[in-house]
């Protein structure tokens, strides 16, 4: 039952690491906490409902097309709202409340074109039985979200860590300020996290219905929650970090649900706090918390 | 001094007088119906249908020239005021009070759910207004203190399970079943259901054992450690309690993990067919036994539509989708209809009368929603109770469902265990 | 007249405003959500206007006081004045037990509050407690239902919650605290006691929600785990304080008063756009007047306290 429980965790940790990277990404670089962040997978996660039962796309497909989409709509969206924000007096804080009010427009957009009912997309739609793994069955969604995941994770390490934008982004996370003088255009590279974030959101959002069983417009609030859980207890700007904090929190999750089911929520948070006050700079992280 | 005195009574005298000739004789151009919904956040699922349903009736009634009112002796046209709360309770706070002292309504309907109907309760109690609650069943409402409220579109959370418990009881031994388990999400709706069951297996002696009894989060969406946890424990029937979005992951993760159970129960198949068909799947829904609530039992009304009709009527007045058709929605369009017949028969439109013809339906009424029975000294519904039905197979794709229990009640012989 | 005398009399106006509209308006419980985001909001100024911490968790306080309430009068048997002595002794527990999040700062702060208050709603309605806090089952307190009376006692707390702002307003502590703010190293360096003050502050605005939680569940009186431990605590108060104008004695008010007003006049009018009209409010207000109205009269030559 122990292996179980473990093994479990590890498959669901890692697909909440692919939940948690989009919006790692984009505190790290950019210095805003996206509150919306949850509402862009709810969205990522309809745009998959609907490419499936209108034109019958494979989710294989969508997760493609909704990272490109959303990366794509991401890209205005950030020169609209960020350098305005940045122009605050404290726009770490301030960026809480304004997406704070984004992620309500966009559920009540969603509402208004979606309708309250929950919806989901038939298990049939990944073309796998459950898989066995170690002599136990696991769900297929599972093993897909946590394969999606890691790929994820390998595009956005070579990202950081292989190309020029990349190689700037990590400049703009460590030293903001340096970076500016350097000359660095600190608002490009912040839009092209800003929009990655997004479109991993997005993408994280179309294997939503099979992870969560159903998807409606309302579900945006407890996944930016888990998804901040996720990120601190990782490490900032590190997406290792996020997949040690996925994986944290799927095991202990996990563990949770099966000796102490109901105080199974409660864990995640009271962790968060440990970490932070144990270790704030995460798991994997340089120090940059206190105060 | 005497003089005065007596001037003064046969003041107030004729001032009383003339307030109950204006009472008697004037005749209301409208009746002011209130109530809340919310469109958006956790409750919006379970409150648009109910709210949608409601409306469907108002329409209809006003489509005849409005709702008959014995104590005026003629047709009233409705006026529905209902705000959006939201599903916030504060809000939802503020809107009732708005209902009551400025819309000054003459009928006050609760939103759905018990979250949202428990901040109406003092409200209504304060302003002496009665509280029609279609589906707010948490059990501390009803109290003998208070009149103003009475439930209408389900059975209080104490007694909506008890064919449940009936089942493992009565029928359990005779099937072999020894040992149940037990899932429920930890919120005042299934929690309740829960002690219930558990009470009733514990006291009935017939040696069955609950071998696992846990409650999660409501919010949990994931459940195939939970399942492997159930398996281990080697239930012959489990009991899976919680919304809708729990019943939809739980039987998703049930399905994907591979895991069969012998006796599988959980709630809102039967209540949201349609939608489970489409969310879970027709394969996931195989054998599963759950509630056969109005939706599906076609009773035969009293009056208004019949179930099909009803359903059809929906459908042209809601195309789209966007809010299912369930068992909610039969509990909206009953509230509107329990309302008509009792406005029909209320000597006057005072809120006690209205509550004492609202009781006085109980056993007589029959309704989409089956029998209606209001407890008289707590205003809880006690009737409504919903019979347990299994999902078979039914052709290549599809599914039927089959009544089980009560016995008088049975259309099928019920498989067991699930192959 | 002295610069603190003028203070008072200004904030009096909103506390008799409140004591008489009643009498002339007859939805008690708006004008009572009125008067609980009020306090909130200067809750809210104490803390993230005079210190510049961000309480996103501030429901778990709110919260934490209306169970400690609740219990007094459910196990204590006790009455409503003493059990609100109560709820503030909760709210207080509550944040001792969290003064280590000061470590912490920025949003690291915001999101491990946040993470605090929804633990204590994870133990609150945890059904093992059910005998101490009913668990999920929710409360019901009908025996100390008094509507007038507990509108009395928030118009009280109302005017406490606007004193201590003035205090912290005209007061060296207050002054320090802005100035740590501003710049803590600095501040420490000119012989402040940072932690000392900060704790302080924190102790002061978690007495205010705790306070203002209890005279809540005495009002409303029947309510769920999930009515007060609702993350719409905190966002209101937060955005109704920001769009007066922190550190200000009237800008909560004024933030309460146009935004929570406005709130209702969509609530009832136009219900079927009411959350993306607030969401776009809110947004507008961060990227357009971002220290609030008040800054606005200022720059018109009105002069708000």
């Amino acid at each position: 039952m122990l292996g179980y429980t473990i093994l479990a965790g590890l498959l669901f940790g890692l697909y909440f690491s692919l939940v948690g990277l989009g919006l790692n990404l984009v505190f790290g670089v950019v210095r805003i906490v996206n509150l919306a962040h949850g509402d862009f997978l709810m969205l990522g996660a309809f745009s998959a409902y609907w490419l499936f039962s209108l034109f019958a796309v494979s989710p294989f497909i969508s997760v493609v097309l909704v990272f490109v989409g959303f990366s794509i709509i991401a890209w205005p969206l950030y020169y609209l709202l960020v350098p305005r924000l940045m122009a605050t007096k404290d726009p770490e804080m301030l960026s809480l409340i304004l997406f704070f009010g984004f992620s309500q427009v966009i559920e009540a957009l969603a509402t208004i074109a979606f309708g309250t009912s929950d919806r989901s997309i038939p298990g049939r739609a990944l073309h796998m039985g459950p898989c066995r793994l170690f002599g136990q069955n696991y769900p297929a969604s599972w093993i897909v979200g946590a394969v999606v995941s890691a790929a994820a994770v390998l595009f956005i390490y070579l990202y950081l860590y292989h190309t020029t934008k990349g190689y700037l982004s990590r400049a703009v996370m460590a030293h903001r300020e340096e970076a500016v003088a350097s000359g660095i255009n600190v608002n490009r590279v912040c839009a092209i996290a800003f929009s990655i974030g997004v479109g991993l959101a997005a993408a994280a959002g179309v294997f939503a219905p099979f992870i969560f069983g159903s998807i409606n417009p309302a579900m945006g609030v407890n996944i930016t929650i888990t998804s901040l859980t996720v990120i601190v207890v990782g490490s900032l700007g590190n997406p290792l970090g996020t997949v040690l904090g996925g994986l944290t929190y799927g095991i202990s999750l996990m563990f949770m649900q099966t000796y102490f089911s109901s105080w199974a929520n409660l864990l995640a948070y009271v962790m968060l706090i440990l970490i932070l006050l144990i270790r704030p700079s995460g798991l994997l992280g340089r120090s940059v918390r206190y105060a | 001094m005497a003089m005065r005195k007596i001037f003064f009574i046969f003041f107030v005298a004729s001032l009383v007088a003339v307030a109950c000739r204006a009472g008697a004789t004037e005749v209301p151009k409208q009746i002011k119906i209130g109530t809340l919904y919310a469109s958006s956040g956790t409750f919006a699922p379970l409150s648009m249908p109910v709210h949608y349903g409601l409306k469907l009736w108002v329409d209809r009634m006003n489509a005849e020239g409005g709702v008959y009112i014995k104590a005026y002796g003629k047709r009233i046209p409705i006026k529905l005021i209902s705000y959006d709360d939201q599903s916030n309770t504060a809000t939802a706070a503020s809107l009732y009070d708005q209902l009551i002292t400025q819309d000054k309504v003459n009928i006050l309907i609760a939103d759905a759910g018990s979250v949202l109907t428990s901040v109406a309760l003092p409200i209504a109690r304060e302003h002496k207004m009665l509280l029609i609650d279609p589906i707010g069943i948490g059990a501390p409402f009803f109290t003998p203190d208070s009149p103003y409220i009475v439930l209408i579109g389900g059975p209080v959370s104490t007694i909506w399970c008890k064919n449940i418990h009936e089942f493992i009881t009565d029928e359990g031994p005779k099937l072999g079943i020894k040992r149940v388990a037990i899932l429920y999400s930890t919120n005042d709706f299934t929690g309740t259901q829960a002690n219930t069951i558990r009470k009733a297996i514990e006291k009935s002696r017939t040696g069955i054992k609950v071998v696992y009894d846990q409650g999660v989060p409501t919010s949990t969406t994931s459940y195939t450690v939970i399942i492997n946890g159930i398996k281990a424990a080697k239930p012959d029937a489990v009991i899976e309690l919680g919304y809708p979005i729990n019943d939809i992951s739980f039987l998703r993760n049930l399905r994907e993990s591979g895991v069969k159970f012998k006796w599988l129960f959980t709630s809102y198949p039967g209540m949201e067919t349609e939608h489970f068909e489409k969310t879970v799947g027709v394969k996931g829904l195989y054998y599963v036994y759950t509630d056969m609530p109005a939706s599906i039992m076609n009773y035969k009304a009293a009056f208004g539509m019949s179930l099909p009709e009803f359903h059809a009527a929906w459908n042209k007045q809601y195309p789209g989708g966007k809010v299912g058709f369930d068992f909610n929605s039969v509990v909206g369009y009953t509230t509107g209809l329990v309302l008509e017949k009792a406005l029909g028969s209320a000597a006057s439109m005072d809120q006690l009368a209205l509550r004492q013809a609202i009781v006085g339906l109980s056993g007589k009424l029959k309704t989409l929603d089956g029998t209606f029975a209001v407890d008289p000294k707590t205003g809880a519904q006690i009737g409504e109770t919903m019979p347990i039905g299994q999902i078979l197979p039914s052709g290549k794709d599809g599914i039927k469902l089959i009544v089980v229990y009560p016995k008088q009640l049975a259309t099928g012989k019920l498989v067991y265990p699930a192959p | 007249m002295p610069r603190t005398m003028r203070h008072i009399l200004v904030a009096l106006v909103p506390v008799a405003a409140m004591a008489l509209l009643p009498l002339v308006y007859s939805n008690q419980l708006l004008l009572f959500n009125f008067v609980v985001f009020m306090i909130l909001a200067q809750g809210i100024n104490v803390i993230y206007g005079f210190t510049g911490y961000l309480p996103f968790g501030y429901f778990g306080f709110f919260g934490a006081g209306a169970y400690g309430f609740a219990i007094s009068i459910m196990h204590l048997r006790m009455t409503p004045l003493p059990a609100l002595g109560m709820a503030a002794i909760a709210a207080v527990v509550l944040a001792l037990v969290l003064v280590p999040l000061f470590r912490l700062s920025g949003a690291y702060f915001a999101i491990a509050n946040l993470a605090a208050g929804l633990a204590v709603y994870q133990v609150v309605s945890n059904p093992s407690l059910d005998n101490i806090t009913k668990g999920p089952y929710g409360i019901s307190l009908p025996a100390v239902f008094d509507p007038n009376f507990s509108y009395g006692i928030a118009l009280v707390l109302l005017a406490a919650t606007m004193m201590t702002v003035i205090y912290l307003r005209n007061s060296k502590f207050g002054l320090s605290l802005q100035a740590i703010r501003d710049d803590a190293v600095s501040a420490a360096m000119a012989g402040v006691n940072v932690v000392r003050l900060r704790v302080m502050a924190w102790l002061l605005s978690a007495v205010i929600a705790g306070l203002v939680g209890g005279v809540f569940a005495w009002y409303i009186s029947v309510f769920y785990p999930q009515t007060v431990f609702s993350l719409d605590f905190s966002i209101f108060a937060i955005v109704f304080a920001l769009f007066g104008g922190m550190t200000t004695i009237l800008g909560p008010i004024i933030g309460v008063v146009i935004l929570y007003g406005i709130y209702n006049l969509i609530g009832i009018s136009t219900p079927q756009y009411f959350e993306l009209v607030y969401g776009l409010l809110i947004m507008g207000l961060v990227l357009f007047q971002p220290n609030g109205v008040v800054a606005l009269f200022k720059r018109w030559g009105i002069d708000v306290p």
